[in-house]
């Protein structure tokens, strides 16, 4: 049998996040007492320690803050895809994620660069969010 | 508790063979690099009562070494951790001598970091299942120490206008240093364009620009500035000392502040007043070089130049041996051998001894020519105050300043 990927196993506090980004939503936690958005997903607010929050849908909208070109896979589960972008991004709503660059030729990446949210299915429980460049 | 500068030392130093091939267990490496560390202070079973080590589920604890060295342990420790112990575990060991609890502690490092745990490698470790914070980023299919501490590198390019170039001066030095290494395990010099023309890794890294991976065991020994006194060697004065200083955010740290950042922005401000020094009174530093840009990031943020700046300091000459203010002068863990911090430290301790163990033919009587070029010396003159930047992960690091 191939290597396979490593995929998310959710727990109880990222659950929801990996809900949502199955159903093609993109949604980040904010607490109910200081009104900071989070992620990844965790219990307490790291502001104000507050254990209440609730769950808000951003636009997927972003740009390109850093990256790495990996010419050589995390696993070998990876390495048919080499080169892939491993990317931070920071989204309009000023949160930072990591993901990968996709629909991007890697000698194209270029920090600053406007990217938007895909969604990719990974198995038929776990959907991955991944970006590309707006209007590609 | 008052200041402990220049209250205790380090008074012994030790290693086993820098190879890829060790064909022994972690267990009889460290031994032989503790044992060395005692001769070389001239220190026997009766006079070691501490032990500490750090590890990765990698190696063979105390409870296990102290015994097989004949040494009944008053205190022992093994705390899990890579870059950045070694300076932290120092630190402990002073705070364990001075409350009472031992009077002489062995720091050591054993690890098959080549033919059982390589710490760049892509195999077990990456097909884990993600769990908890992981599955920010592991899907993703970032895992390697290269792969997580590369945007810090490329994000300083963008920044402040860093090149490849630039920073392939680290590797230049550091292979111009350990061609005066007998240990070495790397011994050949090598020019900016072989770095810049090695293959990618993980881009901005080439091949080059990411350090050794080795199999060795290493061993410093720490006591009081009293009981230093009688041993055989000059002993080496700990004027400051920080561990494990961390950035805001240790678990996912490249969402938060400045990527460029790295932890010795924080630490600086520990290690430099409670030794009671600044950068420029610094001789020679020992910047970790898990890769080329580690060493320049961590420069940067003690102050040894302006933020920003990293590129053109590493590529001015000032880290060569002959220059102003050398660093990793046995080569590193780009050339040396991948110690996890130790053979950094070691290298400084022997240099203020004025005992690098290099080619001049009195080395150990301190007899050197000052001749840098190869296979020569690798002493620096007369130093007198030497410092170490040690790296766990850009949000994670450790200093230690020594003197003679």
């Amino acid at each position: 049998m191939p290597p396979t990927k490593p995929l998310p196993q959710p727990d109880a506090e990222s659950r929801e996040f990996w809900e949502g980004v199955k159903a093609r939503r993109l949604q980040l936690q904010r607490c109910r007492a200081c009104r900071h958005l989070r992620f990844y997903p965790r219990a307490v607010c790291p502001h104000c320690l507050s254990g209440e929050h609730e769950w808000v849908t951003v636009s997927g909208r972003g740009t390109l803050y850093s990256f790495t070109v990996c010419h050589r896979g995390a696993s070998e589960a990876f390495a048919a895809d080499v080169p892939y972008i491993v990317a931070l991004v920071d989204l309009e709503e000023g949160v930072r994620l990591l993901s990968n660059l996709v629909g991007c030729q890697p000698d194209q990446a270029r920090v600053g660069m406007p990217v938007q949210v895909v969604f990719e299915d990974a198995s038929p429980e776990i959907t991955l969010y991944k970006f590309k460049p707006v209007g590609s | 508790m008052g200041n402990l500068r220049d209250r205790y030392c380090i008074v012994g130093v030790g290693e086993t063979e820098y190879s890829r091939n060790s064909a022994r267990t972690t267990r009889a490496m460290a031994v032989e690099a503790i044992r060395k560390a005692m001769d070389d202070a001239g220190l026997g079973p009766k006079d070691v009562d501490g032990m500490m080590s750090y590890q990765g589920n990698d190696s063979t604890p105390s409870l296990i070494v102290g015994p097989d060295l004949g040494i009944r342990l008053n205190f022992w420790m093994d705390v899990v951790g890579g870059g950045s112990s070694t300076e932290a575990l120092i630190g402990l060991a002073m705070g364990a001598i001075e409350v009472g609890m031992c009077r002489t502690v062995a720091i050591f490092r054993s690890m098959n970091g080549y033919t059982e745990v390589r710490i760049g490698g892509t195999g077990a470790r990456a097909a884990a299942p993600v769990r908890g914070q992981e599955l920010a980023w592991r899907p993703y299919g970032m895992t390697s120490a290269g792969q997580n501490f590369a945007p810090t590198f490329m994000r300083h390019m963008y920044d402040y206008g860093t090149t490849s170039e630039q920073v392939a001066h680290v590797k230049v030095a550091h292979s111009k240093h350990a061609s005066q290494n007998p240990k070495a395990f790397y011994k050949e010099r090598v020019t900016v364009e072989d770095v810049l023309n090695s293959r990618w890794v993980v881009k901005p890294l080439h091949l080059l620009d990411c350090c050794v991976e080795t199999d060795n065991a290493t061993c410093l020994i720490v006591t009081s500035a009293e009981r230093a006194r009688d041993l055989r060697q000059r002993p080496m004065s700990i004027m400051g000392v920080a561990g494990r200083v961390s950035k805001p955010r240790t678990d996912f740290h490249f969402a938060h502040g400045p990527l460029s950042r790295v932890a010795g922005y924080y630490a600086k401000d520990i290690v430099f007043p409670m030794a009671g020094i600044g950068p420029e009174d610094v001789d020679l530093t020992g910047s970790y070089d898990a890769f080329t840009f580690t060493t320049m990031l961590q420069l940067e943020e003690y102050g040894f130049c302006k933020k920003g700046e990293g590129g053109a300091y590493v590529s001015s000459g000032v880290i060569e041996l002959g220059g102003k203010r050398p660093n990793n002068t046995s080569g590193g863990h780009l050339c040396e051998a991948y110690t996890h911090g130790m053979n950094l430290v070691i290298e400084n301790v022997r240099q203020l001894r004025g005992q690098a163990d290099d080619y001049c033919l009195g080395w150990a009587e301190g007899k050197h020519s000052y001749d840098y070029a190869p296979g020569k010396c690798r002493q620096v003159k007369d130093p007198e105050i030497a410092m170490n930047l040690g790296w766990s992960t850009p949000a994670t690091g450790s200093a230690l300043i020594l003197r003679r």
